[in-house]
């Protein structure tokens, strides 16, 4: 396998106003140097808590954000340096999925011009064949035919995704990234989307940044796993591995948090304690001492670094280096 | 058995809403019931008709457009719906208690925590304000929320999500309520800080008799918390069971589906998924409301099943034909 998408030291710092007078400004840090490879072919799951910064980070990898600082490599080449007639012929090839299919698909369009609109402003489609490329992908992902001339209202939440997949799709990316695509829909259509992800994707080969707080449907779903917390990826392992033998205290008590569907095996862990710190000013040192239970003085003055405990295992804590 | 009646008992409870142009029966004919000191689940997708359960039995649905088409919602033997407003008055807050989905919105945005759980207090107990505070206090500690010196004099604003939730299951438990009814209390927060809650409702459950009705669409939460399920599909109980013989056994084909579509630990297979979507509640299919998404469907699924024993224990409970004499099981 090689590499497709190769991030390096990313920053994202949104400056907050305080007040429309006050001269004071403060950061949030919301993506705080964060370095990450995804192959081809490969699903990263990428999981933490609300606000810790996976859409920033997302939405950075695909140029939707503009970086404070980073470098952003697709197929080797930096994006950030890319002119715009580069960028164009980029935009295409990284698409991106949205958590609501509500707010995501134009309420004005049918779905035909949804689908359609991107492959015509890319050169993919022309007027005389629009129809039959929108039915071949609408085929792909599932959609009736008669569903062509309709609007976004007419739909359950799931044909919405089905839709917003389809646009994803119709101009074949190399790397998609899928912000919490289930997070909105109920338990039976989870599973109808989850199978059409992973059958597209096996089929056509894309590399997916797959976001998620539920820790379930990234297991199931993702070939390795990436763990942020309050801005900073703090480990990465292959699936398999991160569930057997998980390093960092953050993603073992993520993985204790999560009720098991099976009755019989009661989990008597003692939950994490306080609440997630607010990224405007984040706890020195590790980000994770205030809530920590193996902290020692060192993991609140320094900051750990990424540390190689395997290959393809990384590890952000003292208590490893 | 239980040796004493359920706490609750709902009777053929149908609640329906009537707007210009539609009726929706969002509660049709449904029969549950909690016993003391237990934890009931109810369980089901999106619009199946949980909240409206929950809202019915405190008599908080607007009429109109809402109305009770039927039924009798029995507590401690006595029906809360033919009851005044006024004695409704004093049932809330005092006997039955209810937390909601969203501790930003439920939490009035200009009193301090202290006023609001104070204000229960007072209501429900004739306190003065001074013991009132004194309770609060405790109840702060109680819930585990850290320095509640400081916090109680604190506006919802300055706190978490999680801490808003403590709050508002400090002013559910205020009066000891008999029964606490919380709906999706965790959906809104994070995986450990639904945890913590989670934790929190289960010692506050060991130490009292409270009984608790849990709605959830959330299998793991079921599994690990509740002692009973009620699973519960466009409008009606589909299948009754305690949680042990529900994940053991599953009977019902909406059931089966549920657990099947949860990811498995071997993330090679597909996932096994239910076709088509929930129909909509002012369109429902003929008969079993779910026979048009049902593997198993027949002619006779044109029909209601009713919800019937299917164990000779009477302690699994489901509503489908298969299981119904001459049915053939699953
Ligand atoms: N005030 C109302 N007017 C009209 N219809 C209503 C009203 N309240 C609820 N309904 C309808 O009743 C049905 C059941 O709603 P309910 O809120 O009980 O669902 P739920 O099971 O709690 O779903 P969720 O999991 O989304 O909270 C839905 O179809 C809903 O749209
Ligand atoms: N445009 C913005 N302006 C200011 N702050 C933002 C903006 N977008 C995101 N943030 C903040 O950055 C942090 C990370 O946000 P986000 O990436 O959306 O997190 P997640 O997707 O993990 O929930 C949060 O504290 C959020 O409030
Ligand atoms: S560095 Fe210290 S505080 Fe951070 S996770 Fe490791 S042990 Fe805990
Ligand atoms: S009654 Fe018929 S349609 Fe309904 S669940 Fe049973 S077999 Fe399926
Ligand atoms: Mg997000
Ligand atoms: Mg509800």
């Amino acid at each position: 396998m090689t590499t497709l998408i190769s991030i390096r030291s990313l920053k994202k710092y949104f400056p907050i106003h305080e007040g429309f007078l006050s001269k004071n400004t403060k950061t949030v840090k919301a993506v705080d140097g964060v370095s990450l490879d995804i192959d081809r072919g490969e699903i990263l799951g990428l999981v933490g808590e609300s606000g810790c910064g996976k859409t920033t980070l997302g939405r950075m990898s695909i140029n939707l954000i503009k970086p404070t600082s980073g470098e952003i490599f697709f197929d080797g080449v930096d994006i950030l340096k890319l002119d715009n007639p580069g960028l164009k012929a980029l935009r295409p090839k990284m698409q991106i999925i949205f958590q609501d299919p509500f707010g995501s698909l134009n309420p004005r369009f049918t779905v035909e011009r949804i689908i359609g609109e991107a492959m015509m402003v890319h050169g993919l489609a022309e007027r005389s064949n629009l129809r039959s490329k929108v039915t071949e992908i609408m085929q792909k992902v599932g959609l009736p035919n008669s569903f062509m001339n309709r609007y976004p209202h007419e739909f359950s939440g799931g044909q919405r995704q089905r839709i917003g997949i389809a646009r994803a799709l119709s101009l074949h990316p190399r790397y998609l990234v899928c912000d919490e695509p289930v997070s909105a829909l109920d338990v039976s259509i989870q599973a109808q989307i989850i199978n059409l992800l992973q059958e597209l994707q096996e089929k056509e080969n894309i590399s997916i940044l797959f976001i998620s707080h539920d820790l379930n449907v990234v297991k199931h779903l993702s070939h390795r796993t990436a763990v942020m917390y309050l801005g900073q990826i703090v480990e990465t392992a292959p699936t398999k591995i991160l569930n057997k033998n998980a390093a960092h205290p953050y993603t073992r008590a993520l993985l204790a948090a999560k009720p098991s569907t099976n009755p019989k095996e009661s989990s008597d862990h003692v939950p994490l304690s306080g609440d997630v710190p607010s990224p405007l000013n984040p706890p020195a040192g590790c980000h994770f001492h205030t809530r920590c239970p193996e902290a020692s003085d060192r993991c609140k003055t320094e900051q750990p670094t990424p540390f190689q405990l395997e290959e393809r295992h990384t590890v952000q804590c003292h208590l490893y280096n | 058995m239980p040796t004493r009646p359920p706490l609750l008992h709902i009777e053929n409870l149908t609640t329906s809403f009537h707007t210009n142009d539609t009726v929706v029966q969002a509660v049709r004919g449904v029969n549950l019931h909690v016993n003391q000191a237990e934890t009931l689940a109810i369980v089901g997708e999106s619009g199946c008709g949980k909240s409206v359960t929950a809202l019915s039995i405190l008599r908080l649905i607007s009429m109109p457009p809402g109305r009770f088409d039927s039924g009798q919602i029995k507590f401690n033997n006595q029906d809360l719906l033919s009851l005044s407003e006024a004695e409704m008055q004093k049932v809330r807050g005092n006997d039955i208690s209810m937390i909601f989905q969203e501790p930003m919105t439920s939490l009035n945005p200009i009193f301090t925590i202290g006023d609001q759980i104070g204000e229960a207090i007072i209501q429900h107990q004739s306190a003065t304000g001074a013991e009132a505070r004194k309770q609060t206090l405790e109840l702060l500690q109680k819930v585990l929320i850290p320095s509640p010196e400081t916090r109680i004099d604190q506006y919802p604003h300055e706190l978490s999500g999680g801490m808003k939730q403590r709050v508002m299951i400090a002013i559910a438990i205020a009066c000891r309520p008999a029964l606490l009814i919380a709906d999706e209390p965790t959906t809104a927060l994070d995986v450990t800080i639904q945890d913590q809650i989670l934790s929190l409702l289960s010692s506050l459950k060991k130490d009292s008799e409270m009984s608790i009705l849990l709605i959830t669409h959330n299998l793991g939460i079921v599994a690990q918390f509740a002692d009973r399920v009620n699973v519960m599909y466009s409008g009606k109980i589909v299948e009754e069971a305690s949680v042990d013989s529900l994940f053991e056994n599953p009977m019902h084909p909406y059931t089966r589906g549920l657990l099947n579509s949860l990811p498995k630990d071997d993330s090679e297979s597909k996932l096994e998924s239910i076709s088509g979507a929930v129909p909509h509640p002012a369109f429902l299919p003929e008969g079993c409301a779910f026979h048009p998404r049902c593997k198993d469907a027949m002619p006779r699924c044109q029909q209601q099943p009713p919800l019937t024993n299917a164990t000779k224990e009477n302690t699994h409970k489901v509503a489908c034909w298969l299981y119904e004499e001459g049915g053939e099981g699953l």
